[in-house]
């Protein structure tokens, strides 16, 4: 990296109050946060300071509930006037900008009037609604689908925050009434080329909306191409989605003891303070692929699991399914093992016969991934089962 | 007649259009259109009960924690359950906790930019500012370091969320150093409004979104080392309101004093009521049900009376029906001001449209006698009639003022009560009581689950059948608010409350922003 670019970056961050140190040390969460040691803090300080301009981004909102960028004000690291002072220019954000109306259209176009010079990035919140000619969603009198392919269009790359721009979301579930679809499968119909990073739950998490920032793009991998390499078959970033929740789940003891919380039990609130097993309330850890007990929620305060309630597997979008695979209907109901197939005018109740048993689809899946994560030495020092010794015990499923 | 469009409206939750004619600088005509339809009440049917908690929170991410409340309500009313003692103030608690998140993030996030110019305060004097903000009893800030950061945001030329905003508009009273306070307080206000989220957090999991109010009760268990967490959040957020956001509150508002003569709205006034009492009932909760129709006579709402039309809305079912037996069929036609023009339905009670929010709740409380609102009130009342040097009574609080600060004085109210929430906790486990949840002990039925959302009134109408739900409707506190006109062409409340607003520039029209955002919709 150029001396200069990085005393020009410095000589920035000093003029935002921000001293090197400070600096540093949040690079070295970033780091943490990736799974890295900090002793990598330097290296992606330099992958920052390579430019001294701010990045721009235009961050869409479109069939949301806003919960996506409500998730953003709860960062635990950075902060989130870092983040919109510090590390982004956020031209566009209307839950947050100052500009409305004309004013707002207006930072739309000239951020992407500037793109050949200084590219940007989009960030979409919510579902692409499709339904009625794209007037399910109507901005500037126009359907919300038009200002969706002219920004992604002109972007360096785009980022689909939150399972309802990854695939729909619940606004796809069944009957899916708005004709709700998800970013990748739209641009794809659209002939839109543009690198998609997904990042499913409901809503995103916003620490991993930060790493991919920092990290992928930030960090220039963008620009090399890296990126794509890092990413799974359905755009999500491999290092945070390639385990499940069930894999780094703290009631995973209990889980093989045999210990469960027992729904509607004269016990339950004993066994809940316990911290015995959700799985048998319906929990969707076995196969919702996320690290919700790692990097956790709410400045890590929390998370769903550690509530009480089990895991509902809002992680579960697909951006290969156009709508179809959204969690919703992949988990509903959501406290029951067995999932309803819904058929198209067939309404939720189906006969036990196409009643498909997740219960046995996750505990195949739990064989091959515990199977897979003794390989990668996750698991400290404990052998992975072969068979977990309930689904053993319960072949096929609990229903 | 100029036709002013401000389209979209930001620093709200989802997509909102509005239309004004402005003649002479003042609006003389408005219309309100909601820009997207989802279709939540369609997705939910065939489902359990159980599945219309967790989903129908989707339906706002800014206030999931009543849309699950008012769920489970209407999934518990329907089968006949009454939750346990200690989920009831677990359920408050968390309620309350989300009142106060939304409420700081809505004045300091989502309005204050309209009445704080942040360029302004790049000219504030240091000094001055310290001195203005001890005679205003408010907490300081290191005003020098935030100018600082700002000055070199602004030189850098890329002003983030911060370009093309209204700074340097006519309609900007603030002088630089109190602009330079509500900066720093703005900054402030992201981290107190975080503080409150995880409190729900705690008990729910995470928030946006939780997990633990299931109907039947709760399945979150409280521990010591819980309800601790619980208590030192809750004590940070009360005292930063007490000593923060209500001195803010007084500073600011002598400023915009002419905002206390327009933006009244229809003057029918409708809360369901929230945070349940030990009975149950709806007319005793900590902030009470009530209906003010008129002259601000105290009356109780009859939910049957309520009627959705879509003449004006891009809907086509029967005209006017009551949510209990209610239909969402979209039906997509094109924008016409003269014909239909919005997603939202119009709702009306007995006809009349009703204001919802905590100005609503704040009125009901008031007329219905709670001491500790009345004091409230009271008190701000008699320092902005010195600040105006005229008397201003509970009439001037029906005006764009009075909106913005019934919802910050229902914060201060709310943080106050949420302690007694705690203790109440404390001492019920203490005595042994053990009961979260119960379980139903039927799978067939209809009922409502009638409650409040930070931005107002919220009912949930659920039918149950074998266990799955048959029907359900929602009608959420912005489509009584942002209701376009109804069957016989009376306008919604906030169209109603943008009549009269003066503009001081068509091109920007600043003013009508902030009627809009003193819904919060």
């Amino acid at each position: 990296m150029a001396q200069n670019a990085r005393g020009e970056f410095t000589e920035l961050l000093a003029a935002r109050g921000v001293s090197r140190r400070d600096f540093l040390k949040y690079c070295g969460s970033v780091a943490a946060l990736l799974g890295m040691s900090e002793m990598y803090a330097p290296q992606i300080a330099s992958a920052i300071e390579s430019g001294a301009k701010l990045q721009p981004a235009l961050w869409l909102a479109h069939g949301l509930c806003t919960g996506c960028t409500e998730s953003m004000a709860q960062v635990g690291t950075p902060d989130v006037p870092t983040i919109v002072l510090d590390l982004l220019s956020l031209n566009y954000w209307e839950t947050v900008m100052a500009a409305a109306g004309t004013q707002a259209e207006e930072n739309i176009k000239a951020t992407i009037d500037a793109a050949a010079t200084t590219p940007f990035i989009t960030i979409v919140e919510g579902s692409v609604m499709e339904g009625f000619n794209g007037y399910a969603l109507r901005i500037g009198n126009k359907p919300g689908t038009d200002e969706l392919k002219e920004v992604c269009a002109k972007s360096a790359a785009v980022i689909a925050v939150g399972s309802c721009a990854v695939d729909g979301g619940w606004v796809a579930g069944n009957p899916n009434p708005a004709g709700a679809t998800g970013v990748s499968a739209f641009l794809k119909k659209n002939n839109i080329n543009v690198p998609v990073i997904n990042l499913p739950t409901c809503p995103v998490n916003p620490e991993w909306v930060v790493a991919i920032l920092v990290d992928v793009l930030l960090a220039g991998e963008l620009k090399s191409g890296k990126i794509l390499e890092k990413l799974d078959a359905q755009g999500r970033p491999k290092f945070l989605f390639n385990s499940t929740i069930h894999d780094n789940c703290p009631r995973r003891g209990h889980f093989e003891n045999g210990e469960f919380v027992k729904f509607g039990a004269a016990d339950q609130a004993a066994q809940e303070a316990a911290g015995w097993c959700l799985y048998e309330m319906g929990c969707k850890g076995p196969q919702t692929y996320t690290t919700c007990p790692l990097v956790r929620w709410n400045k890590a305060i929390s998370w769903c699991v550690e509530s009480g309630s089990p895991c509902i597997g809002c992680g579960q979008a697909n951006s290969l399914t156009g709508g179809s695979g959204n969690w919703v209907d992949a988990s509903t109901p959501f406290l029951d093992r067995t999932k309803n197939v819904r058929l198209p005018g067939v309404g939720g109740v189906q006969p036990a016969v196409i009643g498909e048993v997740v219960g046995g689809i996750a505990a195949a899946g739990l064989v091959v991934h515990g199977v897979a994560s003794a390989a990668k030495g996750r698991v400290k020092g404990v052998p992975t089962e072969t068979e977990k010794v309930y689904d053993a015990k319960k072949k096929g499923g609990d229903k | 007649m100029t036709r002013a469009v401000i389209d979209p409206v930001t620093r709200i939750e989802g997509h909102l259009r509005v239309e004004v004619e402005v003649d002479g600088g003042v609006v003389k005509d408005a219309w309100v259109s909601g820009g997207l339809y989802r279709g939540m009440e369609t997705v939910l049917l065939d489902r359990e009960p159980t599945d219309a908690f967790y989903i129908s929170q989707r339906i706002c991410g800014v206030c999931p924690i009543s849309h699950g409340h008012a769920s489970t309500m209407g999934s518990e009313a329907a089968l006949g359950i009454k939750i346990p003692n200690n989920a009831r103030i677990i359920r408050n608690i968390i309620e309350g906790a989300e009142t106060l998140h939304s409420h700081i993030l809505w004045f300091y996030t989502l309005t204050a930019l309209d009445y704080v110019d942040v360029v302004s305060a790049l000219s504030a004097n240091i000094a001055d500012t310290y001195a203005l903000a001890e005679a205003a009893g408010t907490s300081t800030a290191d005003f020098g370091a935030i100018q600082k950061r700002l000055k070199g945001f602004v030189e850098g030329g890329q002003l983030s969320i911060f370009t093309n905003g209204y700074w340097g508009h006519p309609a900007m009273k603030l002088p630089p150093e109190l602009n330079l306070i509500a900066v720093a307080h703005y900054l402030e206000a992201l981290e107190i409004q975080a503080a409150a989220a995880q409190i729900i957090a705690v008990m729910g999991g995470k928030f946006p979104h939780f997990m633990t109010s299931l109907p039947g009760g709760t399945v979150w268990i409280p521990t010591e080392a819980k309800l601790d967490e619980i208590y030192f959040l809750w004590k940070t957020v009360r005292d930063w309101v007490a000593n923060t956001f209500i001195p803010d509150t007084l500073a600011i508002a002598p400023f915009y004093l002419d905002a206390a003569g327009y933006g009244k709205g229809v003057g029918n006034y409708l809360a369901w009521g929230q945070f349940d009492a030990a009975d149950f009932d709806p007319y005793k909760r900590t902030l009470p049900r009530g209906l003010l129709v008129g002259d601000l006579t105290l009356q109780k709402p009859d939910e049957a009376k309520i009627k959705e039309y879509i003449d004006h809305s891009w809907y086509d079912s029967a005209d006017g029906l009551n949510p209990a037996d209610g239909a969402t069929k979209a039906a997509y036609s094109d924008y016409s001001t003269d014909g239909k023009y919005s997603w939202v339905k119009a709702p009306r009670l007995d006809d009349k449209p009703m204001e919802v929010g905590p100005l609503s709740r704040m009125l009901v409380a008031y007329v219905g006698g709670n001491a500790s609102v009345k004091s409230l009130i009271d008190t701000t009342l008699a320092a902005l009639s010195k600040a105006a040097g005229a008397t201003l009574g509970p009439a001037a609080l029906q005006s764009l003022l009075g909106r913005v600060a019934a919802r910050n004085l229902e914060t201060m109210y709310v943080a106050d009560e949420m302690g007694k929430w705690i203790t109440e906790l404390i001492q019920a486990i203490e005595s042994g009581d053990s009961t979260y949840f119960v379980e139903p002990e039927k799978d067939t039925g209809a009922g409502a689950g009638l409650w409040e959302a930070p931005r107002g009134a919220l009912g949930h109408w659920v039918n149950v059948k074998g266990g799955k739900i048959a029907n359900y409707q929602v009608v959420t506190p912005s489509t009584w608010d942002m209701s376009p006109r109804d069957k016989n062409g009376i306008r919604g409340p906030l169209e109603e409350a943008l009549v009269g607003t003066p503009i001081a520039d068509i091109e920007k029209p600043l003013e009508a922003l902030r009627i809009v955002h003193s819904f919060d919709p």
